[in-house]
C-alpha cells in the first residue's frame, strides 16, 4: 500500500520534474473537461449548422485566426462555377466546425467523456480480471502457474488491435454495445425549477440529456489487456510467498485465500497501480482506433471525429487535426504520470501501448 | 544445453502456443452470440437452409468432432472456404500476405535507421539540448495513434511536395525486383519506394520512438561499464567505442524487447493499411468483419497469430546466438 | 460449372437452398454497362471543357481509380458498380443502351419479341473470346441461364422473369420467360455476360474468381487481389480498336488519396470526388471535373410494418422536416437535385407534376401530433461512404427531425455491407426502422425504381395494396402509354403517401486527366473504349 515513504518519494519526484508536473496538471484539466462538459462546452455537441442560407450555415468553418482565402465549386443552375472566397473564423466557433456545422472544441470536451470512461473503466476491468489470474498462478507456482501462464501468453499472440477488431467483431451482434447513461448536470438543470442551484443553468439545460457509453468496446479492452495485469500480479505473488511472514502465516494454519487477500494482493498494488495508468493511456489508443475503424457504435468520439473529418482533410485540416491532438495530449499526460509513478516507485513494468 | 536443444526446446513451446492460437480461434466463434450456424450462414438464410448448412459444416456434430475436422484441415493448410465467395481462404489470404511484410519490413528498417543513431546521440548528450528533444520526439511517438498521424502526413506531404500517390501500392517488390533486373527498368521501385513511403514511417513511428528510448537507456547502463574506460584509455577513437562496442552489447537487449513488440507492429499494420488503402492481411480483416466471414477471420487470425509465434522463435534464436548465456539457463 | 449439391458451402449453395434470388449488393450497384454504340467520341461541346479527341492516336496507359478494388473477377458474383466497371472492359453483354439510355445493339445484331413470352436475340458471327476460341449461341445461352440460376448468380432476381435461354440455330437465342417481362431487353442489357461454357466449366471457383475469358476489347494480364486489375487491348476483338493499349483498374478508400492520385499522374481517372476537392482539381490545369446527374436517387426507406412509420401522417411529417435543399446547397455545394418520387426526371414514368415536400417544420410537427406517434426516439441508419456525403446527409437529416419539438432522432453509421445483409432478405422486420440508401436505375424505366421496393421480394419495405395494384396492372400492360399513365399513377401515390423520404438526386463526379478525352456517363459506367487521347 501507499506508505509514508511512497509518498515522500513520490512528492520528491513530482518537485524535481518538471515533465511530471505538466502532466498532474494536464490530467487534472482534462479530468475537470470530461465531468464538466455541460457548463464549459461552448455549445451542443451534436448541433448541426446546415442551410442554404450562408448567413446561417456555419459548416467548415476554421479556427480562430486561420482565415484563408480559398476557391470553392458550386453547381448553379446544372453549371459549375468557381469563386474565389476568403474563409473567415466565426468567434463563437474557437476551433472551428466541421462539415456539419458542429462546433469542434463541444464535441472534443465531450469526446474526453468517452476515452476517461472507457480508459479507466477498461483499465479497472482488466485489473479486475488479471490481477486475481496473476495472483492465483503466482502464489501456487509449479504446475498450476504453468497451465494459468501458458493460457494467458497465448492470447499475447495475437496483437492487441487485431483481437480487439474480432472480440468487437464477435460481441457486435449482442444487444448490450451501448448503454445511454444520464447527464446529472443537465438532467439537475432541467429540474432546476428556481433556476438557483447549477450554475449556467439555461445553458446545461440544452445539452445532452445522456451520453453514449460503449460497453462492447470497454469489455473487448479489459480483454486485451488484461494480460499484462496477470504477468504483473504473478510476478509480484512469486516473489513475496518467499517471504518469512507469508511463510509464519502459512504455518499457523491460514487459509490460502487469506494469505493472498492480507499479504499477497497489498504487497502487490504499487505495480498494479503503474500499469494500470500507463493501460489507461493504451486503451485510449485502443479505443480511437476502434471508433476511427466505425467499430464504437457511438459517434460523439475523438477517433470518430478523426474518421469523419478524414474525407475532407486535404481542404478541412481542422476536422481531423484537433481531435488527433486531443487523443496526443489525453495519452502523453498519462504517459507523463506514468513514467513519474515508475520512477517514484520503480518497478520494472512492461506492458504493450500504442496503436 | 547447446543451441541446437534450446532451439528445439523453443520450437516445442512454440508448437504449443499455436495450438492455443487455433485452439482460441475455433472457440470465438462460439463466443457469438446464438447458435454458430447463425455465425456461419448469411443472415438472410431460412431455417431449412441452416439445417442444410449445419449438417454439411458439421455443425451438428459433437464439438470435439468438429474441433479434430478443424484441426485436421489445418494440418493440411486448409484454412476452409470462404463464406460469401466460396473459395479458398488460404489462397484468399496467402495471397495478401506480401504487402502486409512488405511494409511491416519497410517500416522495421526505417525505425531502425532513424532510432538508433537518435538513441545514441541523446544518451551521449545525457541532459542536453539534443537529449531532451530526442525524449521528447519519443514521448510523443508512444502517443500518437498512428492512423491518424498517416493523415496528418499525408496532408503535410501534399502541402509540402505536392500532390504525390498516397493511396494503394501499384507494384509489389517482386515485381519491382524483376522488372529492375530483367528490363532494366529502375522505374519500378521508383513506383514502389514512393508508395510504400509514407505508410512505413506513419507504421514505424510508434516503433521509432521505443526503439530511441531502448536505445539511450542501454546506452547510458553501458556507458556506466568499467570496460568503457578501458576501451577509451586504449586511445580508440570515441565514434568506434560508441557504435562497435558499447552499441552492440545494447543490441542484445533490444533485439529482445523488439520481438515482444512485433505485435504492435502488426496491430499498427492493420490500421495503417486501412488508411493508405494497403493492400494487406489489415485492410482484408477490417474488410471480412464487415462481410461476417468467420471462415476468413479466423483464418486471418490464425495467420497473424502463427507468424507473431513463428518470428518471436526467431527472434530467442538470434537472441541465444548474440548471448550465449541464456541457452544455459 | 459443375457442382455438387452440398459439397461446397458457400453463399451460393445457400442462394440454391434457398431457391431465392437475393443479390446481396444490389443497392450497390444494380447497374449495368453500356456503351455508345455510336462511339462518339467526347467532343468539346461541354463548358467545363472536356478536350476534343484525337481519334488516331493510341494510349499507351490508362488508370482508373475508384472506392474499391474487386475480390472476383467472376461477372455473376457480385452486383455492385465498382465491380461492373472493371468486368465492363472483359465481359459484354448482349444488347447495351446509349448515352441517352436507348437500348443498342451489340453482341446481339437483332432482338425482338417473337411471342407473348418469347424474346429472340441473332448474334453476330465474328465474336471471338480471349483465348481464341468463336463465340457459339450456346456459349451465350448459357451465359444468361448461368446469371439466372440462382444456386450460383448474385444477379438472378435482377435479370428478369426468365425461364430459359436456349439457342435455337449457331446465331440464334431463344429465351423464353416467365411473365411478359416488358423490361427483358432493359435488363439483358445490363446482366448476362457472355462467357465460354466450355471454359466455365473446366474451372473452380477459384479460378473463375481469378481469371478472366470474355469476348469484350480488353484481356485480362494481371490481377492482384485487393489492389489492381491489369488489362491489355485484345487484338481479335470484333469491333472497332480502341485507342487505349493498356489500363488498370486500381481502388483507394480515401477521397483525399484518390485526388492526390489523380494529381500526382498516378490515375487519370478517378471517381466519387468529395465536393469540397472540385475547386482543388478545377483549379489544376492539368485535371479536370467530370460531372453528371447521375441515374441514382437517395432516400430514407420507412418500412411501413411498424410504428410510427406504420402512419401514414409520420412519414409525411419526416418528409415536411427534412430540409433537402439545405442539404444539397451547403453539404453538396449544389451537386444534386431534391427528387419527389421514386423515378428520376427524364425516366419512363416519372410524373411531372409532383412537387419536392416543401421544408415545413410547423406542419411536420401537427402531422406528428396528429399520427398519435409523439416524442417517438428514432435512428436513421446509413451506410459509410457508399454515396456522396452518405453519412453526414443521414446525420443532417436526424439533425432535422430532431429539431421537431415531438421526436428525437439521431443516426448511426453502419458498414455497407452489413447495411445491405439486413436490407434485401425481403423480410421487413430484419432492416432497420429507417435508413438512408441510394437506387441507381439503369433500366431508365419507372418499374426498376419502384416493384423492387414495393412489391414482394428481396427488396421489399412499403405494403400497400393500392400500389401493388397500379405495379402489377403496369407490369402485364403492353401498351406503352397506359403502362406509362400507370407508372406516373404510382409516382404519385409513393409521393402522397410519403413511401419514402425522399432526399436529393446523386451527381457522379469525377477527376479526369486532360490527357485524355473522356466524358462521364449518367449511368456511372467507365468504358476504356470510350477514352481517347486529348488533341
Amino acid at each position: 500500500m501507499i506508505s509514508k515513504r511512497l509518498k515522500q518519494s513520490l512528492r520528491s519526484e513530482l518537485r524535481t520534474s518538471l515533465m511530471a508536473k505538466i502532466g498532474l496538471v494536464l490530467i487534472l484539466l482534462i479530468l475537470i473537461v470530461a465531468m464538466f462538459a455541460p457548463f464549459l462546452a461552448p455549445h451542443h455537441p451534436t448541433e448541426t449548422r446546415v442551410s442554404d442560407d450562408p448567413e446561417v450555415d456555419k459548416t467548415d468553418l476554421p479556427p480562430i485566426g486561420m482565415g484563408y482565402e480559398t476557391s470553392e465549386t458550386r453547381l448553379v443552375d446544372g453549371e459549375m462555377q468557381t469563386v474565389e472566397t476568403t474563409i473567415e473564423p466565426d468567434h463563437s466557433f474557437i476551433l472551428g466546425t466541421n462539415t456539419l456545422g458542429q462546433d469542434i472544441l463541444s464535441r472534443l470536451m465531450y469526446g474526453a467523456r468517452v476515452s476517461v470512461l472507457v480508459g479507466v473503466l477498461g483499465a479497472l476491468l482488466a485489473t479486475a480480471i488479471g490481477v486475481p489470474y496473476g495472483l492465483t498462478a503466482g502464489y501456487f507456482g509449479d504446475r498450476i502457474d504453468d497451465s494459468l501462464m501458458r493460457g494467458a501468453d497465448m492470447m499475447l499472440a495475437f496483437p492487441s488491435l487485431v483481437l480487439a477488431i474480432a472480440l468487437v467483431g464477435v460481441f457486435r451482434d449482442t444487444d448490450f454495445h451501448t448503454q445511454q447513461i444520464p447527464d446529472p448536470f443537465v438532467l439537475a438543470a432541467r429540474h432546476d425549477t428556481l433556476g438557483s442551484f447549477v450554475p449556467r443553468g439555461e445553458h446545461v439545460a440544452a445539452m445532452p440529456a445522456s451520453i453514449t457509453f460503449p460497453v462492447t468496446v470497454t469489455l473487448v479492452v479489459a480483454l486485451v489487456n488484461w494480460v499484462w495485469f496477470a504477468r504483473v500480479a504473478r510476478g509480484e505473488a512469486m516473489a513475496i510467498r518467499q517471504e518469512e511472514y507469508v511463510k509464519a502465516a502459512k504455518s499457523v494454519g491460514a487459509s490460502n485465500a487469506t494469505i493472498i487477500r492480507q499479504h499477497v494482493l497489498p504487497n502487490s498494488l504499487t505495480p498494479v497501480i503503474v500499469l494500470a495508468t500507463i493501460q489507461v493511456a493504451a486503451i485510449i489508443l485502443l479505443e480511437s482506433a476502434l471508433s476511427y475503424l466505425g467499430f464504437s457504435e457511438t459517434t460523439l468520439t475523438w477517433g470518430y471525429d478523426i474518421q469523419q473529418g478524414q474525407s475532407a482533410a486535404a481542404t478541412y485540416w481542422w476536422i481531423a487535426f484537433m481531435p488527433g491532438m486531443a487523443i496526443v495530449i489525453a495519452v502523453i499526460s498519462i504517459n507523463l504520470l506514468g513514467d513519474w509513478l515508475r520512477d517514484a516507485l520503480d518497478p520494472s513494468i512492461e506492458g504493450e501501448g500504442g496503436v | 544445453m547447446g543451441l541446437g536443444k534450446f532451439l528445439i526446446k523453443r520450437t516445442i513451446q512454440g508448437v504449443i502456443v499455436i495450438w492455443g492460437v487455433v485452439t482460441i480461434t475455433f472457440f470465438l466463434r462460439f463466443l457469438t452470440p446464438g447458435d454458430p450456424v447463425s455465425a456461419l450462414t448469411p443472415p438472410d438464410a431460412g431455417p431449412e437452409v441452416r439445417e442444410r448448412m449445419a449438417e454439411n459444416l458439421g455443425l451438428n456434430d459433437p464439438i470435439h468432432i468438429q474441433y479434430a475436422d478443424y484441426i485436421t484441415d489445418l494440418l493440411m493448410l486448409d484454412l476452409g472456404t470462404s463464406m460469401r465467395t466460396g473459395r479458398s481462404a488460404s489462397i484468399m489470404i496467402l495471397a495478401r500476405l506480401p504487402a502486409t511484410l512488405e511494409l511491416a519490413l519497410a517500416a522495421t528498417i526505417i525505425s531502425m535507421i532513424i532510432a538508433i543513431p537518435l538513441g545514441v546521440i541523446s544518451a551521449r548528450r545525457r541532459h542536453q539540448k539534443s537529449d531532451y528533444a530526442a525524449t521528447m520526439f519519443s514521448l510523443l511517438g508512444i502517443s500518437t495513434p498512428n492512423f491518424w498521424l498517416g493523415i496528418m502526413l499525408i496532408i503535410l506531404v501534399a502541402v509540402v511536395v505536392g500532390p504525390i500517390p498516397t493511396g494503394g501500392r501499384d507494384v509489389s517488390f517482386w515485381e519491382a525486383t524483376v522488372m529492375l533486373f530483367l528490363e532494366a527498368n529502375p522505374r519500378g521501385f521508383g513506383n514502389w519506394a514512393i508508395h510504400i513511403f509514407l505508410p512505413a514511417i506513419t507504421l514505424g513511428t510508434y516503433f521509432t520512438a521505443l526503439l530511441t528510448r531502448l536505445t539511450r537507456s542501454g546506452m547510458l547502463e553501458e556507458l556506466g561499464k568499467t570496460y568503457v574506460e578501458a576501451t577509451r584509455a586504449k586511445g580508440l577513437p570515441e565514434t568506434l567505442v560508441l557504435y562497435k562496442h558499447v552499441l552492440r552489447n545494447t543490441l542484445i537487449p533490444i533485439i529482445t524487447v523488439l520481438g515482444l513488440q512485433l505485435g504492435t507492429l502488426i496491430g499498427g499494420a492493420v490500421i495503417t493499411e486501412e488508411v493508405f488503402s494497403w493492400p494487406g492481411i489489415g485492410s482484408f480483416l477490417i474488410q471480412q468483419i464487415a462481410y461476417r466471414d468467420w471462415v476468413l477471420i479466423q483464418g486471418i487470425l490464425i495467420v497473424i497469430g502463427v507468424g507473431f509465434v513463428v518470428i518471436n522463435i526467431i527472434v530467442d534464436a538470434m537472441y541465444a546466438k548474440l548471448n550465449p548465456k541464456v541457452v544455459t539457463e | 460449372m459443375v457442382r455438387e449439391a452440398g459439397t461446397d458451402e458457400t453463399r451460393r449453395s445457400f442462394l440454391k437452398f434457398a431457391g431465392a434470388a437475393t443479390a446481396t449488393a444490389v443497392v450497390a450497384g444494380c447497374l449495368g454497362e453500356d456503351d455508345d454504340e455510336d462511339d462518339t467520341p467526347a467532343t468539346d461541346d461541354d463548358e467545363d471543357g472536356t478536350p476534343a479527341a484525337d481519334e488516331d492516336v493510341d494510349i499507351d496507359e490508362v488508370t482508373v481509380t475508384q472506392g474499391s478494388v474487386t475480390d472476383t473477377l467472376d461477372p455473376i458474383d457480385h452486383n455492385d458498380t465498382p465491380t461492373w466497371n472493371i468486368l465492363d472492359q472483359a465481359y459484354e453483354p448482349l444488347v447495351y443502351r446509349d448515352r441517352d439510355g436507348e437500348l443498342i445493339s451489340l453482341v446481339a445484331t437483332e432482338f425482338e419479341r417473337t411471342d407473348d413470352l418469347v424474346v429472340e436475340l441473332e448474334l453476330r458471327d465474328d465474336v471471338v473470346f480471349h483465348n481464341g476460341e468463336d463465340m457459339t449461341a450456346e456459349d451465350a445461352a448459357f451465359s444468361i441461364n448461368r446469371t439466372n440460376d440462382p444456386d450460383q448468380s448474385q444477379q438472378a432476381g435482377v435479370i428478369g422473369a426468365i425461364d430459359e435461354a436456349e439457342a435455337v440455330d449457331d446465331t440464334t437465342v431463344e429465351i423464353t420467360l416467365e411473365s411478359a417481362e416488358p423490361a427483358i431487353f432493359r435488363n439483358l442489357s445490363a446482366f448476362g455476360r457472355i462467357q465460354q461454357e466450355s471454359w466455365v466449366e473446366e474451372r473452380d471457383d477459384d479460378e473463375l474468381a481469378t481469371e478472366i475469358n470474355g469476348t469484350g476489347p480488353y484481356e485480362l494480364v494481371d490481377f492482384e487481389e485487393g489492389s489492381h486489375v491489369d488489362y491489355e487491348r485484345f487484338d481479335d476483338y470484333w469491333g472497332d480498336e480502341p485507342a487505349v493499349v493498356e489500363a488498370r483498374f486500381d481502388g483507394t478508400g480515401d477521397d483525399g488519396a484518390r485526388v492526390a492520385s489523380l494529381q500526382g499522374g498516378d490515375s487519370d481517372i478517378i471517381t466519387d470526388v468529395a465536393v469540397e476537392q472540385i475547386s482543388e482539381i478545377q483549379g489544376d490545369d492539368d485535371v479536370r471535373i467530370e460531372g453528371e446527374p447521375s441515374i441514382r436517387c437517395l432516400f430514407l426507406v420507412m418500412p411501413n410494418n411498424d410504428g410510427p412509420f406504420d402512419s401514414h401522417e409520420f412519414r409525411q411529417a419526416m418528409n415536411y422536416a427534412v430540409d433537402v435543399d439545405s442539404i444539397i446547397e451547403s453539404l453538396l455545394n449544389g451537386f444534386g437535385e431534391p427528387t419527389s418520387q421514386p423515378t428520376l426526371e427524364g425516366m419512363f414514368g416519372y410524373n411531372p407534376d409532383v412537387d419536392p415536400y416543401p421544408h415545413d417544420p410547423e406542419e411536420a410537427e401537427s402531422l406528428v401530433a396528429e399520427s398519435g406517434y409523439e416524442d417517438e426516439e428514432i435512428t436513421i441508419v446509413t451506410p459509410t461512404g457508399r454515396y456522396l456525403a452518405d453519412t453526414d446527409i443521414a446525420a443532417q437529416c436526424a439533425s432535422d427531425i430532431d429539431s421537431l419539438d415531438n421526436v428525437s432522432a439521431s443516426h448511426d453509421e453502419w458498414e455497407t455491407q452489413e447495411l445491405f445483409d439486413v436490407t434485401d432478405t425481403g423480410t421487413m422486420e430484419d432492416s432497420p426502422d429507417i435508413f438512408l440508401i441510394g437506387w441507381g436505375n439503369p433500366t431508365f424505366d419507372g418499374a426498376y425504381a419502384m416493384n423492387p421496393w414495393f412489391m414482394e421480394g428481396p427488396f421489399w419495405h412499403f405494403e400497400s395494396e393500392e400500389m401493388e395494384d397500379l405495379l402489377t396492372q403496369a407490369a402485364d400492360e403492353p401498351d406503352e402509354d397506359a403502362r406509362e399513365d400507370l407508372l406516373m399513377q404510382a409516382n404519385e401515390l409513393a409521393h402522397d403517401e410519403a413511401a419514402w423520404v425522399f432526399l436529393n438526386q446523386q451527381y457522379s463526379i469525377y477527376g479526369a486527366s486532360e490527357d485524355i478525352a473522356w466524358e462521364a456517363r449518367n449511368d456511372e459506367d467507365i468504358l476504356l473504349k470510350e477514352i481517347f487521347a486529348a488533341e
